[in-house]
C-alpha cells in the first residue's frame, strides 16, 4: 500500500488562514525576507540584522491585534514598525549602548546563520551602493526612494508606512528621484 | 525558508504564539472556513469529546465545513489524543504548534496510506530516541479512516480513501522533511 506524508507543504501555503496564528504565519512568510533586506542594507553585522529583524517581528506579534488589513498591507505595516525600530537602534547606538542591552538580549546566531546572513548582507551591496548615493537627500526622500525602489512597496503601501499621506508621498518620492538622476 | 528565517519563526512561536492564537482579529482577514467553530455539528463534537475527557483544545477549523482540521485532547492520565484530518494536511504543523503551546514540546510526524483503516481507532505515537512526553495517540478521520471527496482534498492530497499507517512523536525541533521520512508504530492500536 503506498504510504503519503502528510507533512507535504508545510509552510508554503498561500490560502486563506483559518486562525490568527496561521494569519501571522502567513504574514511572516510574506515579508520576513524583504524585512531582513531593509536592515541588511544598513547593517554589515549579522548579528545585528538577525536582532532587528527579530525585533521587527516580535513587536509585530505583540500589536498583531492592532493590524487591521483593511486599512492597509501587512507590508506596508511592517517596514511601519520596521523604520521605528531601526530609527530607535541608530538612537541608541549613538548612546553607546551594546547590542544586547539595546534589543533585549536576543539569541546569538550560530555559525551557519552567520554565513547565511552575511551572504544575504552582500547579496544588498547594490541596494546599499543606492543607499549610500541618497545620503544627500533628506531623510524622508530617502526613505521614500528606499521603500518603492528597494523594498517593492507600492507607494500607497510606503505612504502608510511612513505615516505620511500619498500626495504628500508621491511629492517627496518625485523629488527623490528627480535629484538622484541630477546627481548622477 | 532559510535557516534564521526558521529558527525566528520558531522562537517566535515558542514565545508569542499563545497570544497570537487569541488575539482577536478583524472578521474579513478570517478564513471563511473559521466561521465553522459556531456551527453547532463541530460544537456538538467538541461537546462529546468534553464528557470523556479532563481538557479539550478545538484548534481553528478550515476546509470542508463539517470537518474540523484538528483537535487535541489531554485525557486526564496526561496522554494525547490529536484528531485530525488528511484533507488538511496543511494543520500537521498548526498540531505541532498547538502542542508546543500546550507545553508538550515534542511534535508528531504522521504517515498515511490509501484505503480503510484496517482496525477502527487512533494510533499510538511510537515515541523517537530521547522522546520521554505523554503518550500520544493520533486519530485521522472518523474512526481511523477518512473519505475525501473531489474537492474537498484542499489541493494538498488525492482524492480517495485513506488511514493513519504510522505514527512518531519528535523532539520539538526536528525538521519537517524528517517527520515526512518517519515510519513509527504501524497500524491501530486499538487504544
Amino acid at each position: 500500500m503506498p504510504e503519503r506524508s502528510v507533512a507535504v507543504r508545510a509552510r508554503s501555503r498561500g490560502g486563506v488562514p483559518s486562525s490568527p496564528l496561521e494569519e501571522f504565519e502567513h504574514v511572516y512568510l510574506r515579508n520576513v525576507d524583504v524585512v531582513m533586506g531593509y536592515f541588511a542594507r544598513r547593517c554589515r553585522d549579522p548579528q545585528t540584522v538577525a536582532d532587528l529583524t527579530s525585533e521587527t517581528f516580535v513587536r509585530a506579534a505583540d500589536g498583531f491585534a492592532g493590524f487591521d488589513p483593511r486599512r492597509g498591507s501587512d507590508r506596508a505595516w511592517l517596514f511601519g514598525i520596521a523604520t521605528r525600530v531601526f530609527a530607535r537602534h541608530c538612537e541608541q547606538s549613538a548612546d553607546g549602548r551594546e547590542a544586547a542591552a539595546r534589543l533585549g538580549g536576543y539569541r546569538s546566531l550560530d555559525a551557519d546563520e552567520i554565513e547565511e546572513l552575511a551572504e544575504r548582507i552582500d547579496a544588498e551591496r547594490e541596494g546599499a551602493a543606492l543607499m549610500q548615493r541618497c545620503e544627500q537627500l533628506p531623510a524622508v526622500e530617502r526613505a521614500a526612494v528606499e521603500l518603492v525602489d528597494l523594498a517593492g512597496l507600492t507607494p500607497k503601501e510606503a505612504a502608510m508606512a511612513l505615516g505620511v499621506s500619498r500626495v504628500a508621498f508621491r511629492q517627496r518620492l518625485s523629488r527623490a528621484r528627480t535629484r538622484l538622476r541630477e546627481g548622477a | 525558508m532559510s535557516r534564521f528565517t526558521e529558527h525566528l519563526w520558531r522562537d517566535l512561536v515558542r514565545e508569542h504564539g499563545a497570544r497570537i492564537v487569541h488575539t482577536d482579529r478583524p472578521e474579513p482577514a478570517r478564513a471563511r472556513g473559521a466561521r465553522v467553530l459556531r456551527r453547532p455539528r463541530v460544537l456538538a463534537g467538541s461537546t462529546l469529546v468534553l464528557a470523556g475527557v479532563g481538557a479539550v483544545l478545538l484548534v481553528a477549523l478550515s476546509g470542508p465545513a463539517t470537518q474540523p482540521a484538528f483537535a487535541i485532547t489531554t485525557n486526564s492520565d496526561g496522554s494525547v489524543l490529536v484528531e485530525l484530518s488528511y484533507a488538511q494536511n496543511q494543520n500537521l504543523p498548526q498540531v505541532n504548534q498547538k502542542l508546543a503551546q500546550m507545553g508538550t514540546h515534542e511534535q508528531i510526524g504522521i504517515q498515511m496510506g490509501t484505503g480503510p483503516a484496517p482496525v477502527p481507532g487512533p494510533v499510538t505515537c511510537k515515541p523517537a530516541p530521547g522522546v520521554s512526553g505523554p503518550t500520544v495517540r493520533v486519530l485521522n478521520g472518523t474512526n481511523g479512516t477518512e473519505v475525501i471527496k473531489p474537492g474537498e482534498s484542499g489541493d494538498n492530497t488525492a482524492e480517495g480513501t485513506f488511514h493513519l499507517v504510522s505514527c512518531g512523536v519528535y523532539p520539538e525541533n526536528t525538521s519537517l522533511n524528517t517527520l515526512r521520512g518517519y515510519t513509527g508504530n504501524t497500524g491501530n492500536t486499538g487504544g
